[in-house]
């Protein structure tokens, strides 16, 4: 009879890494070792980088890569899952974007949605996401839900009702003792959408509109414009124009000059937020009330915002994006800060249940605290109107310090009183 | 019917049934979005080398003929709400008349001032759209579908469909007008007006055949792109992109055989949906530049001109 002969059974190399394995999962530090291997939360969207919308969409992205680089530097969301953002270009176009969500949703299969920067290619989507009863969080489109009527729909932009813009410039118009109005226009889509709403309230105040003009886009040389519109001698001038052409607008009104009787000009001028077009227009700015969405006035300091923009002023170098970046990036920063708010509420990624969220409650940003309407736009405008003080020529750091775009509305955030004539306030 | 004939009837069919059997199979949206864009741009292609290639009057009015047809959609609907076949129909017409008038106001001029006068026709055409009102204006319009006819589950898919039978039809009708006298007579004046005019070619009338049968196809093309994207501006739908980019497909893929568009639509259109989604960024544009320096430099003839030339160095290399 053979003796069989015992070894000691040796622990396997499997049988030790899946002891070590369990111990590890068991213990903290296991925990959050899975947590960082559990699948990211994927954001996905399209971006205009090429094409006319590029410089405003750069900058935005970059708000929201600030927000995926902090929130994934605090653990990320649902208990360590990180934040990842598939973004596309979609050339400025409209005809681009149907496809990229289309491939967002169906291929890429991302959690949540947000929308490319400005109107045009958002509107494309809006019926897509309504279809599939998508979470979407808007960028700065205007008026894009009106027509559609998507319930999971919240714009960052601080637009807020239609006809809050025209109501809030003419109100410190007439403030000042306005009694016409003159009415410039670009002849595209974001300035007549602002052409449309000052028009409707200038009828409902019985404010006379003693000019009406649109022009065509690319128009360079404005002096034959500016001499009509001054002939008319009106009180208030409201301007809704684009960057190259409000450039041109007001170097025309520098050398024709626009009349005594005029109190307030501006209210409408994209182009004059951003901080290349503010360094090369410089004094020529004094005495612009225009519209904006952040400066750096005290009042606009929120929990975080100047953490933001220390990080923004060093990445927008590298980025080669608008050194200022008040226009856009800090509302790309705040959908994120959305997104976290009700994903960190809810403790899921369900959409229904995050738009809920989102309509129901009022959310701390750092552009200031949001609540939605039943439209998806702001419950009030946090459309700033300021004025341009004390501006010098080329300087762009002059912008980063207060008191040169005094802000005269909303009245929770002013900062100044309105220097009325215009052409006082221009000197 | 000859051997060749029956081969690209079949070819049709069987492309058509694919189209119609991947509308039913498939569940996944994306391919259609994307697939809607190339097939667009197949029959666009087409379209342009009807004139500018058989003809060899280089055609910027691409965008103008596309926009027209994507406008007389959004009014169509507007105002009647008038189903998908009524609006391709009376985009072709329109497009047809539009082609007409074209013809008869520029086609005295030649080479480089017919083509600056097709641009000045997109520009008229954009800013008569942008100051019209009732189709939305600068501001754009935004457009809701009816609901989707069965077979299909969603318009996109529909839209998807329709493209291809465009297709089918405009590579039909290039292929006819290639194979007949049309196409001879149209090939004689690009090589020599004057020439062809001494011998009896009716030069001007085939031009305005040309024109004519050109924009039609492209004002049909254009209209199913309102209801693809429930959204209408004039920046978008008179984009000079739609212009420059047929003309780099017809030019990549070949002028001298109806194929060629074909090609070169399939090559640059693709190229471009595999770039937006994977590069994605302004290196695309860099990519796509570096495409059409190499066909210009490489395969001045398209790739069809360089298929002719590998053949007949073959040959020479057999004798």
């Amino acid at each position: 009879m053979s003796k069989k002969s015992i070894k000691p059974r040796s622990i396997s190399r499997r049988r030790l890494l899946a002891t070590v394995g369990a111990a590890l999962a068991a213990s903290p530090l296991g925990a959050n070792l899975l947590h960082a291997q559990q699948a990211p939360i994927k954001i996905g969207m399209s971006m205009p980088q090429t094409g006319g919308l590029a410089g405003g969409g750069k900058a935005s992205l970059l708000g929201i890569e600030i927000w995926r680089d902090d929130v994934n530097a605090k653990g990320g969301l649902l208990g360590g899952r990180k934040v990842e953002l598939v973004v596309y270009d979609d050339k400025s176009s409209a005809s681009e974007t149907p496809a990229i969500y289309s491939k967002l949703i169906d291929i890429d299969k991302v959690d949540l949605l947000f929308a490319p920067y400005a109107t045009v290619p958002t509107a494309p989507i809006m019926p897509m996401v309504k279809q599939r009863g998508l979470l979407l969080i808007g960028n700065f489109s205007f008026q894009v839900n009106s027509k559609v009527g998507h319930d999971m729909w919240f714009n960052n932009a601080p637009w807020g009702p239609a006809d809050s813009w025209a109501t809030s410039y003419l109100d410190i118009g007439q403030k000042a003792g306005g009694r016409s109005m003159a009415l410039l226009s670009a002849d595209q889509e974001f300035a007549q959408n602002l052409a449309k709403t000052a028009r409707e309230v200038a009828t409902k105040r019985n404010l006379p509109i003693v000019f009406d003009q649109a022009y065509p886009p690319n128009t360079v040389e404005f002096s034959s414009i500016i001499r009509a519109l001054k002939a008319t001698k009106p009180d208030i001038v409201y301007v809704a124009s684009y960057p190259p052409d409000s450039t041109g607008i007001l170097r025309a009104v520098n050398e024709i000059g626009i009349g005594e009787s005029v109190k307030v000009f501006g209210g409408g001028m994209v182009g004059l937020q951003f901080g290349a077009v503010m360094e090369n227009m410089g004094s020529l700015l004094n005495g612009v009330v225009n519209f904006n969405t952040w400066l750096p006035e005290k009042s606009m300091y929120f929990e975080g915002t100047k953490e933001f923009f220390d990080k923004y002023t060093k990445r927008a170098v590298e980025a080669k994006v608008d050194p200022l970046g008040y226009y856009l990036a800090p509302f790309g920063y705040a959908s994120g800060q959305l997104t976290e708010r009700a994903i960190s509420a809810v403790e899921s990624l369900d959409q229904r249940a995050l738009a809920k969220y989102l309509r129901e409650n009022t959310h701390k940003t750092i552009v200031g605290p949001i609540a939605f309407s039943a439209d998806g736009e702001r419950k009030e405008t946090a459309v700033l109107q300021a004025q341009f003080r004390g501006v010098v020529d080329k300087n762009i750091e002059q912008f980063r310090s207060a008191g040169k775009q005094v802000i005269l509305f909303p009245d929770n955030l002013k900062s100044g009183e309105l220097v009325a004539p215009f052409e006082a306030a221009r000197t | 019917m000859k051997r060749d004939g029956i081969a690209f009837w079949t070819g049709a069919v069987v492309f058509l049934a694919a189209v119609l059997v991947m509308t039913q199979v498939v569940g996944n949206q994306y391919p259609f979005f994307a697939g809607y864009v190339i097939l667009q741009s197949i029959a666009l292609a087409v379209a342009w080398s009807i004139l500018g290639g058989y003809a060899g009057y280089v055609n910027f009015g691409t965008s103008a003929f596309y926009g027209v047809g994507v406008y007389a959609s959004v009014f169509l609907v507007s105002a009647f709400g008038a189903p998908l076949p009524v609006q391709i129909l009376t985009g072709a017409a329109i497009g047809a008349v539009m082609g007409l008038a074209l013809g008869l106001l520029t086609l005295r001029m030649q080479g480089i001032f017919f083509s600056i006068a097709t641009i000045a026709l997109t520009i008229v055409i954009e800013t008569t759209v942008t100051n019209w009102r009732y189709v939305g204006g600068a501001a754009g319009i935004q457009i809701q579908r009816p609901a989707v006819t069965p077979p299909f589950d969603s318009y996109v898919q529909m839209l998807f469909f329709v493209q291809a039978v465009l297709v089918v039809l405009a590579v039909a009708i290039s292929r006819y007008i290639h194979n007949s006298w049309i196409g001879r007579g149209l090939q004689a004046l690009r090589d020599d007006e004057l020439a062809a005019e001494c011998t009896g070619v009716p030069t001007l009338r085939l031009k305005l055949l040309a024109c004519v049968i050109s924009g039609a196809l492209m004002c049909a093309v254009g209209a199913p792109a309102a209801m693809y994207l429930q959204y209408a501006d004039p920046g978008s739908a008179f984009n000079l992109n739609y212009s420059v980019t047929t003309l780099a497909m017809s030019l990549i893929g070949g002028t001298a055989h109806w194929a060629g568009p074909i090609i070169g639509a399939i090559l640059l259109g693709t190229t471009q949906q595999v770039l937006t989604v994977t590069i994605s960024s302004e290196v695309n544009l860099l990519v796509l530049g570096l495409m059409l320096v190499l066909f210009v430099v490489g395969a001045p003839e398209g790739i069809v001109g360089l298929i002719y030339k590998l053949r007949g160095n073959q040959k020479e290399g057999e004798i």
